[in-house]
C-alpha cells in the first residue's frame, strides 16, 4: 500500500512543476487526435521509448551515479525474447514480455554481482564490454537468426492482433507506449521515495559514509541495476513488435547504450524529469535535423555535427543537464 | 503564471513543427518514393543508384526519339495524359529500422504511388514488409538476397536476378574454365581450383550469399575450405584475411559492400595474397570508388555484375544511355546505376500499363508487363515477373555477367566481360597476377 501511495505522491514537487507535467500529460494523451503526420507520430513513439529507457538508466546512472553504458544488452534480451517466443512457439507478447524481463533481470544479477565490484570508469567500461560480448554472441547464434536477425512477417501475423501486439497503425503502439510511460513515471516516483532510493543517493554522495551507516552498498546497487534492467527490457520487447525486424547490429549496438545514457544526462541525471526532457529534446532534434537539413537541403550528415555541438555546449555550461539549467534559472528568479 | 505561458508557448511551437511536416505534391505528377543508402559505408553505391534513377526519370519525362525505348517516345506517361514521374529520395544509411520508418513516411505523408529501393537486402526486407502491410507496390531494383521473393508478398517485385543466379554463374564459369571455354586460357584442371575460401559481410545479403556459396560448392564438387562472415563496418580485416590465407585457397570469393571491399583488397595486398582467382559478389567490387581508390591493384579481379560499358559492343542502347550518363556523372554507368535506371524504367512500364495510380491496377499491371530485352541497358532477355511458383514477383528473364578488371591500351582499368563465354570482350587473365 505504501508503495502505491509513494508512487502517486508528487506533493514534494513545486506546484508549477506539477501543473506543467499535467499539461504535458494532457498533450501526450490528445496528440493522436491532432492532424499529425506519420513522421511526427514515429518521432513521438521514439520519444516515448527513449524516455522510458532513460528513466530506467536514471535509477542506477542518475540516482546511483554509476555510469552504465551497456543498456543495449537488455534492449536486446527483451526484444529477442518476445520475437523468438513469437516466431518459434507463437507465445503472445503479454507472456513473453514479462518473461523477457525475468531473463534480463536474471542476467543483470549474474553480471551485476561482479560488475559492481568495480567503480567509476572501470565500471563504465565493463558494462560496455558485457554488452558488446552479448551482441557478438547473438551475431553467431543461429537459433536467434545470427547476424541476419529475425523478421516478423506481416503475411504470417496479420494485423491487428492485440495478443501478439501486431498493428498496422502506429497509434495503437503510441497509446500502449504512453501507458508504459505513465507507469514508468509512477514507478520512478516510488523509487525516489523508497528506502532503496534514499540509500542509493547516499551511496552516490559518499560510498564510505553509506557503508558506515550500515547500508549494504553492493546489494543496493545490484537491486537498482535490476530495476533499471526491467524498464529497458520491457521497452525492448515493445520496440521489437513495433519495428518487426530485429538484428543485433540494430538492437544491441553501442550507439543505443550511449544514446540512452546521453539522453538522461542531457536532460539531467538524478532528477525525475531529466530523462523525459532529454528524450523530448534529443529525439525530435535528431530526426528533424536529419530530415530538414539532411534530406531537404542536401546537407547530408550535418545533423550529426549540430547534434554533437549542442551536446558539447550543454556539457560545458551545465553538467547537470537541461534540468540543472532550469533549476539554476528558477533559483535566480525566485530569489527576491 | 508567466512561466506556464512560456511553457505552453514552447508546446505550441513544438506542435507547429509537427504539423508543418505534411508534404504536398502537384496533382499532375506521379510520386515514387526511392529509398537508397545515401550516407554510410555504401554511400557511393547509393549515389550511383540515385543518378541512374534520375537519368531514367529525365528520359521518361522528356522526349528522346533517338533512343529505342518506349520510355523515350513520349513525354510523361501517355496512358495517364502525359503525367510526369517524380522521385522522392530518402537515405536509409543501411539501417533497416530507419528504412521502414521512411517507407511509412513516404506512404502516409507523401502519399507516394509506389516505392523503389533499397540496395541493402536487410533494408529491403523491412521496407517490403511495410509496403505489404499498407498494400503499396514496391519494385526492388538492387537487392539480391533470394529470401526477398520467397516471402509470399503480393506487393513486391524484383527486377534484378538474385544471388542464386549469380552464384550459379560463378560455378558455371569455374566449370567452363576447366573445360577450356574461357577465352585465351588453356583448360585449367579442376584440381588446380579445388580449394575455395570465402568471406561475406554478415547482414541479410552477405549471410545469404555465404550460404549459397556453400550450397553451390557442394553441388559442383568444389571444396569450400573456409567460409566466414565479417562486419562490413570493421576498421581492420587483417585477421579475416589471415584466416582465409591459412587454408591456402586457389580462389577467394567475397560478398562485400563498398568500404569493406576496398579495405579487403588493401589487406590482401598487404598480406601478399596470391590465389589464382579473386571473385567479388558485385556490390562493393563494382563501384567507381572501388576502381578509383585501388587503381591498378584490382587488375585481374573478377566481379559478377549486370553492366559493363563493354556491353555497348553488343548492345547499342547501352552505349547511348552510357553516353547520357557520362555527361551527367562524369564517368561510365556501373552495375548500381544501371540497375537504378532499370528500376525506374520498370516503374514507367508498370504505370503506363496500369493507366491509373490505384494500387490494384498497378498490381495487375506489374504481374502482366513484359519489357523486351532490347530496351534494357542491362544484358537481360527482358523483364517479366513470375506470378506463381516459388518466387512470385521475381524477374524470370534476368541474367548476370562476370567481368574482369583489365588495363586497356590507354592504361585505364576497365571491366572486360569474361562470362558468359560467348559475350567475352577480352582474353581472361589467369591466374591472378598477384601483388
Amino acid at each position: 500500500m505504501e508503495a502505491i501511495r509513494n508512487a502517486l505522491d508528487f506533493k514534494d514537487l513545486p506546484r508549477s512543476e506539477v501543473y506543467l507535467s499535467w499539461a504535458v500529460a494532457l498533450f501526450l494523451i490528445i496528440f493522436p487526435l491532432l492532424p499529425f503526420s506519420s513522421f511526427a507520430m514515429a518521432t513521438m513513439i521514439q520519444f516515448l521509448i527513449f524516455a522510458v529507457y532513460g528513466m530506467g538508466w536514471n535509477t542506477i546512472g542518475g540516482y546511483g551515479g554509476q555510469v552504465d553504458l551497456g543498456k543495449a544488452q537488455y534492449v536486446g534480451i527483451g526484444a529477442y525474447t518476445t520475437t523468438v517466443a513469437l516466431i518459434r512457439w507463437d507465445i503472445p507478447f503479454w507472456v513473453s514480455m514479462p518473461l523477457g524481463m525475468a531473463i534480463s533481470v536474471l542476467w543483470s544479477f549474474m553480471i551485476g554481482y561482479p560488475l559492481f565490484k568495480l567503480k567509476g570508469h572501470y565500471f563504465a567500461i565493463a558494462t560496455i564490454a558485457t554488452s558488446l560480448v552479448l551482441k557478438d554472441l547473438f551475431e553467431v547464434w543461429g537459433f536467434v537468426g545470427a547476424a541476419r536477425g529475425l523478421h516478423i512477417s506481416p503475411v504470417k501475423y496479420p494485423p491487428p492482433d492485440f495478443l501478439r501486439l501486431i498493428f498496422k497503425e502506429d497509434v495503437y503502439y503510441y497509446y500502449l507506449l504512453l501507458g508504459f510511460f505513465f507507469l514508468a513515471v509512477f514507478v520512478m516516483n516510488w523509487f525516489r521515495h523508497s528506502a532503496l532510493g534514499y540509500r542509493l543517493r547516499c551511496i552516490k554522495d559518499n560510498e564510505e559514509v553509506a557503508k558506515a551507516l550500515g547500508i549494504n552498498v553492493h546489494w543496493a546497487k545490484i537491486k537498482t541495476y535490476a530495476l533499471a534492467t526491467a524498464y529497458v527490457s520491457a521497452m525492448g520487447s515493445v520496440h521489437a513488435m513495433y519495428i518487426k525486424n530485429i538484428e543485433p547490429e540494430d538492437t544491441m549496438s553501442l550507439d543505443i547504450s550511449v544514446l540512452i545514457a546521453l539522453m538522461a544526462m542531457l536532460g539531467g541525471a538524478g532528477s525525475l524529469w531529466g530523462p523525459i526532457i532529454g528524450a523530448a529534446v534529443l529525439v525530435p532534434m535528431k530526426s528533424y535535423l536529419k530530415e530538414w537539413m539532411g534530406a531537404k537541403m542536401g546537407l547530408i550528415g550535418i545533423d550529426l555535427i549540430i547534434y554533437g555541438f549542442i551536446i558539447m555546449v550543454i556539457a560545458a555550461v551545465e553538467p547537470k543537464g537541461l534540468w540543472g539549467l532550469y533549476e539554476r534559472w528558477k533559483g535566480k528568479r525566485s530569489a527576491p | 503564471m508567466k512561466r506556464l505561458f512560456l511553457a505552453l508557448g514552447f508546446l505550441a511551437l513544438f506542435l507547429a513543427l509537427f504539423l508543418m511536416e505534411k508534404g504536398a505534391y502537384a496533382q499532375d505528377e506521379i510520386t515514387i518514393g526511392v529509398i537508397y543508402p545515401l550516407t554510410g559505408g555504401a554511400a557511393s553505391a547509393g549515389r550511383e543508384l540515385q543518378m541512374g534513377a534520375e537519368l531514367a526519370m529525365e528520359i521518361a519525362n522528356g522526349k528522346m526519339p533517338e533512343l529505342a525505348m518506349d520510355m523515350a517516345k513520349e513525354a510523361g506517361i501517355k496512358s495517364m495524359g502525359g503525367k510526369k514521374i517524380k522521385l522522392i529520395f530518402k537515405d536509409h544509411e543501411g539501417n533497416p529500422t530507419l528504412g521502414a520508418d521512411l517507407a511509412k513516411k513516404l506512404i502516409l505523408d507523401d502519399k507516394v504511388v509506389g516505392i523503389l529501393g533499397c540496395y541493402h537486402s536487410s533494408v529491403t526486407k523491412a521496407v517490403s514488409a511495410v509496403c505489404e502491410q499498407y498494400g503499396v507496390p514496391m519494385i526492388n531494383d538492387s537487392s539480391t538476397s533470394p529470401v526477398l521473393t520467397r516471402q509470399g508478398y503480393k506487393w513486391f517485385w524484383r527486377t534484378t536476378p538474385h544471388d542464386g543466379t549469380f552464384t550459379m554463374d560463378l560455378f558455371e564459369f569455374l566449370k567452363g574454365l576447366s573445360e577450356g571455354k574461357a577465352k585465351g586460357v588453356k583448360p585449367v584442371p579442376k584440381e588446380e581450383l579445388m580449394n575455395l575460401a570465402a568471406a561475406c559481410e554478415k547482414t541479410e545479403w552477405g549471410s545469404a550469399a555465404s550460404q549459397l556459396l556453400e550450397d553451390y560448392a557442394k553441388k559442383y564438387g568444389y571444396n569450400l575450405k573456409r567460409n566466414l562472415l565479417y562486419t562490413a563496418k570493421s576498421a581492420d580485416l587483417s585477421s579475416e584475411v589471415r584466416s582465409l590465407l591459412a587454408v591456402n585457397p586457389d580462389a577467394m570469393l567475397f560478398a562485400s559492400y563498398t568500404s569493406d571491399a576496398i579495405l579487403m583488397v588493401k589487406t590482401l595486398k598487404a598480406q601478399k595474397a596470391k590465389p589464382k582467382l579473386i571473385w567479388g559478389q558485385n556490390a562493393g567490387f563494382d563501384t567507381p570508388e572501388f576502381r578509383s581508390t585501388l587503381g591498378e591493384d584490382i587488375v585481374g579481379i573478377l566481379t559478377r555484375t549486370v553492366f559493363s560499358p563493354k556491353l555497348g559492343e553488343v548492345k547499342t542502347i547501352s552505349t547511348q544511355i552510357n553516353e547520357l550518363y557520362k555527361k551527367k556523372a562524369g564517368y561510365d554507368l556501373s552495375d548500381a546505376s544501371s540497375r537504378g535506371f532499370t528500376g525506374v524504367q520498370t516503374w514507367f512500364h508498370v504505370l503506363e500499363k496500369a493507366g491509373s495510380t490505384k494500387p490494384e491496377d498497378i498490381q495487375r499491371a506489374a504481374n502482366s508487363i513484359e519489357i523486351p530485352g532490347e530496351q534494357l541497358v542491362v544484358p537481360w532477355k527482358g523483364i517479366k515477373f513470375a506470378t506463381s511458383g516459388e518466387e512470385p514477383g521475381q524477374n524470370i528473364m534476368g541474367s548476370g555477367i562476370i567481368g574482369q578488371y583489365q588495363k586497356n591500351k590507354e592504361g585505364q582499368v576497365v571491366l572486360e566481360i569474361v562470362y558468359p563465354f560467348e559475350l567475352s570482350t577480352a582474353n581472361l587473365i589467369y591466374p591472378f597476377p598477384g601483388y
